[in-house]
C-alpha cells in the first residue's frame, strides 16, 4: 500500500513532438535571435526524440528558408505574403494562431525570441492556447517532472520530457526553473545573444512546406503607417569595441559626463548604463545594458559604480574584457569582473582618463 | 474633439528590491516584510493615462490585483489625479501565474464597463514577463501596441510610436486598445495638490473612501475560481536555485593610493593593445 502511494502515475501530455521555432526576419534576411533558437531547440528536440521546425512568415522570403535548414530546422514552414512583410500583431497572431490549431496533436513546444517582436507576440498566442508561456529563459532543457504539491491534487503525477524554461528571477541571485507540463504546446521566450547557433551546414535535408494566409476583415484594426531606422553614432551601444557604464554608485546624473569623457578616450566607444538608473531618469533608456536594455558584448566593459546584480551581468557578461570600479569591496561585479578597483570613482576615473590619454599621446609619438 | 473618454490603467504593487527588508537570505522575497512600491514601469502608463486625460478630457480608472494592502498604490494614484479605483482582492488569486493574471484583470475590466483605452506598464520589476498587457488584449480582442513612447489621438484613432530594435514605428489602431508604455515615456509628475487633499479626506472617512476604491472579489466580477490562482495558471516554479558565481578570478585593487592603483590596473590589463585583438 505504502509503495504503491509513494510511486506517482505517469502523465503523458498529448503532443506530437514537436519543437518549433518562430522565426523572425528583417530585410530578407533572419534574425539571430532565430538562429539562436534553432541551435537550442535542436537540442530539445533531440533529446525529446521529435522533429525542429521553424515558421517563417513574411513576403519574398527566397532562400530564406534553405538558411533556416542549414541552421539545423527538419521542416520550415512557410507563410509568404505582402501582408505580412513587415511584423504586426494581428496578422501574424492570425497565421501562427490558425497553423498551430492544424495539427491532430498539438507540439510540444513553441519557441519565441524576447524581442519587441516576440515579446508582442508570443503572450497571444499563449493566452490563444490558455497554455504556459516562460518569459526571457536564459536557458532551456527537457526533464521529467515530479508533482507532488497538495495544492492542486488533480495535477499529481510523474510527466517525463517537460520543458525546462530557466530565467533569472527576483532581482539579485536566483535563477527560476518553470515548468507547465499539463498543457502541450509549453511556450518560452529566449533571450536574444545567448544561446549558440549550430554552424551552418548547406548539405543539410530538410522539408519546406507553406501555410495559408487567410486572414479575417479585424486583423486590419491596426496599420503599419512607417518604420524608421535609427543608426545613432552616440548609443550604438551593440557595435562599440569599449563600453563605459555608469550605475546607481554614480551618485547624481552629472556624474554621467565624467563616463563620457572616459568612453571619448578610445574610438568606436560608448556609454551605457544600469536599469536602476534609468529607471529613475538620469539617462535616455537607448543606454541601457542588461535583462531590459541591451545584451552587449565589446571588447572592453568598464563598469562604474555597478553593483552587478543579475539583470546587469547577462547584458554584458560575455564581454572581452571587464573592468569593474566600485568603492564596495563586497559588490557582486567583483565576483565576475577581470579587474576591479575598489574605491571613489570620482577619484579613480580622472586618473584612469589621464592614464589613457597619457598611453594614447605615447603611441602617437612612436609613430612619428 | 475626440471620443476617446474612458481610460484605463492597470497598475501592481511590487516589492522594493531595492530596500533590504523581507530579502531572505536565500534571495527569495518574504512579500509580508518586504517594503512595498508601485511597479516602477507603471509610473509611466499612470503618466500616459493622465496625460490623455489632460489632453482629451474623459475619465481614468485604476485597476489592480493583490491583497488587501495593495491599496496604497491606488490611494497613490489617487493623488496623482486618477479619477476611481478598482481592488481585486481574493485568496483564490494566490500563485496566479501569467495567464491566470491577465484572466482575472480581464474580467474585471469587463465589470468596470466601457473603456476606449488601457494603459499597462511595459512589464513588472517583480515578474519582468511584459505578459499580461497582450494577454488581456487576447482575452478582449483588443487591437495592442507594445514598447510604446509616444502617442496621439487623430480622427478618432490611436497613432502610436513602438519602440523597436533599431528604431521605431508609427501604428495607426482602431480603439479599444491596449498600449504598454515604454520607460522612455516621460516620467510620473508630481502628486497634484487637489489630489492629496482629497486622500487626505479619504483616510478619514471609510465610506467615502469606498466611493473612490471599489474593492471587489471573484464572485463580483464572475470570475470562474477554477482559471484563477494556482489552479488556472499553467505554469509554476518548479526549482530556483542561486546563481552560481562565474568568474571568481577577479583581479582586485584595493588600498593604495588611486594613482598607483589606476597605474598598476592599466599596466596589467594593457587595454589599447587588448583592442587591437
Amino acid at each position: 500500500m505504502n509503495n504503491e502511494t509513494k510511486t506517482l502515475k505517469e502523465i503523458i501530455t498529448p503532443s506530437n513532438k514537436e519543437v518549433i521555432v518562430i522565426a523572425e526576419q528583417l530585410n530578407n534576411d533572419v534574425r539571430p535571435v532565430t538562429v539562436e533558437l534553432l541551435g537550442a531547440g535542436r537540442d530539445l528536440a533531440n533529446k525529446l526524440g521529435g522533429k525542429l521546425s521553424c515558421v517563417l512568415l513574411g513576403y519574398e522570403l527566397k532562400s530564406l528558408p534553405e538558411k533556416l535548414i542549414s541552421y539545423g530546422a527538419d521542416i520550415v514552414y512557410v507563410a509568404d505574403d505582402p501582408v505580412l512583410k513587415n511584423y504586426q500583431t494581428l496578422p501574424y497572431r492570425r497565421v501562427i494562431v490558425d497553423f498551430l490549431s492544424g495539427f491532430p496533436l498539438p507540439p510540444h513546444i513553441v519557441l519565441l525570441g524576447s524581442t519587441t517582436t516576440g515579446r508582442d507576440l508570443a503572450p497571444r498566442i499563449a493566452a490563444h492556447f490558455e497554455t504556459g508561456l516562460t518569459a526571457d529563459c536564459t536557458e532551456l532543457d527537457i526533464g521529467p517532472y515530479e508533482h507532488t504539491s497538495k495544492g492542486d491534487p488533480e495535477k499529481l503525477g510523474l510527466y517525463p520530457g517537460c520543458l525546462y524554461a530557466i530565467r533569472p528571477s527576483f532581482g539579485e541571485s536566483l535563477k527560476a526553473r518553470i515548468l507547465g507540463p499539463w498543457k502541450n504546446p509549453q511556450m518560452a521566450s529566449v533571450r536574444p545573444g545567448i544561446m549558440v547557433p549550430l554552424q551552418p551546414d548547406n548539405n543539410r535535408k530538410g522539408e519546406i512546406k507553406k501555410i495559408p494566409v487567410s486572414l479575417k476583415p479585424e486583423d486590419y484594426k491596426i496599420e503599419l503607417i512607417e518604420i524608421v531606422h535609427e543608426v545613432s553614432k552616440s548609443v550604438n551601444l551593440s557595435e562599440a569595441d569599449v563600453i563605459v557604464s555608469g550605475g546607481f554608485g554614480i551618485g547624481k546624473p552629472e556624474g554621467f559626463e565624467i563616463m563620457k569623457e572616459l568612453a571619448s578616450c578610445f574610438e568606436n566607444s560608448a556609454v551605457g548604463a544600469s536599469r536602476k538608473i534609468v529607471d529613475i531618469g538620469w539617462v535616455p533608456y537607448q543606454h541601457q545594458v542588461g535583462q531590459t536594455g541591451k545584451t552587449v558584448r565589446p571588447k572592453v566593459y568598464i563598469a562604474c559604480g555597478i553593483s552587478g546584480a543579475i539583470q546587469h551581468r547577462v547584458g554584458m557578461s560575455k564581454s572581452g574584457l571587464i573592468i569593474a570600479i566600485n568603492k564596495d569591496p563586497d559588490a557582486p561585479i567583483f565576483k565576475f569582473a577581470h579587474h576591479g578597483i575598489v574605491g571613489d570613482l570620482y577619484q579613480i576615473i580622472p586618473e584612469l582618463i589621464k592614464e589613457f590619454k597619457l598611453n594614447k599621446a605615447k603611441e602617437v609619438r612612436s609613430l612619428v | 474633439m475626440a471620443n476617446i473618454k474612458d481610460i484605463f490603467v492597470l497598475i501592481k504593487q511590487v516589492p522594493d528590491q531595492g530596500a533590504k527588508a523581507g530579502i531572505n537570505p536565500d534571495g527569495t522575497i518574504d512579500r509580508a516584510k518586504a517594503k512595498r512600491m508601485l511597479n516602477p514601469f507603471d509610473r509611466y502608463a499612470l503618466q500616459a493615462a493622465l496625460h490623455m486625460k489632460k489632453k482629451y478630457g474623459g475619465n481614468v480608472t485604476a485597476i489592480t490585483m493583490g491583497p488587501p494592502l495593495a491599496v496604497e498604490i491606488l490611494l497613490e494614484a489617487l493623488e496623482h489625479g486618477v479619477d476611481m479605483c478598482y481592488l481585486l482582492t481574493d485568496k483564490r488569486l494566490a500563485a496566479s501565474d501569467t495567464l491566470a493574471t491577465a484572466y482575472a484583470l480581464h474580467k474585471v475590466i469587463k465589470h468596470a464597463g466601457h473603456f476606449d483605452l488601457i494603459f499597462c506598464g511595459l512589464q513588472t520589476t517583480d515578474g519582468d514577463t511584459a505578459q499580461v498587457g497582450p494577454q488581456i488584449a487576447e482575452r478582449l480582442n483588443l487591437s495592442q501596441a507594445t514598447y510604446c513612447e509616444d502617442f496621439k489621438i487623430e480622427e478618432n484613432k490611436v497613432i502610436a510610436k513602438r519602440v523597436v530594435e533599431g528604431g521605431y514605428e508609427w501604428i495607426k489602431m482602431e480603439p479599444p486598445a491596449l498600449i504598454t508604455v515604454a520607460n522612455s515615456y516621460h516620467p510620473l509628475e508630481y502628486k497634484s495638490l487637489r489630489g492629496a487633499r482629497m486622500v487626505q479626506q479619504l483616510l478619514r472617512n471609510e465610506s467615502e473612501k469606498a466611493k473612490y476604491i471599489k474593492t471587489i472579489n471573484l464572485d463580483d466580477i464572475s470570475a470562474d475560481p477554477l482559471k484563477c490562482g494556482l489552479k488556472g495558471s499553467p505554469t509554476i516554479v518548479a526549482r530556483t536555485d542561486k546563481v552560481s558565481e562565474i568568474g571568481g578570478n577577479c583581479k582586485i585593487y584595493q588600498g593604495a593610493p588611486v594613482e598607483k592603483m589606476v597605474h598598476e590596473l592599466i599596466v596589467s590589463t594593457n587595454v589599447s593593445e587588448f583592442l587591437k585583438t
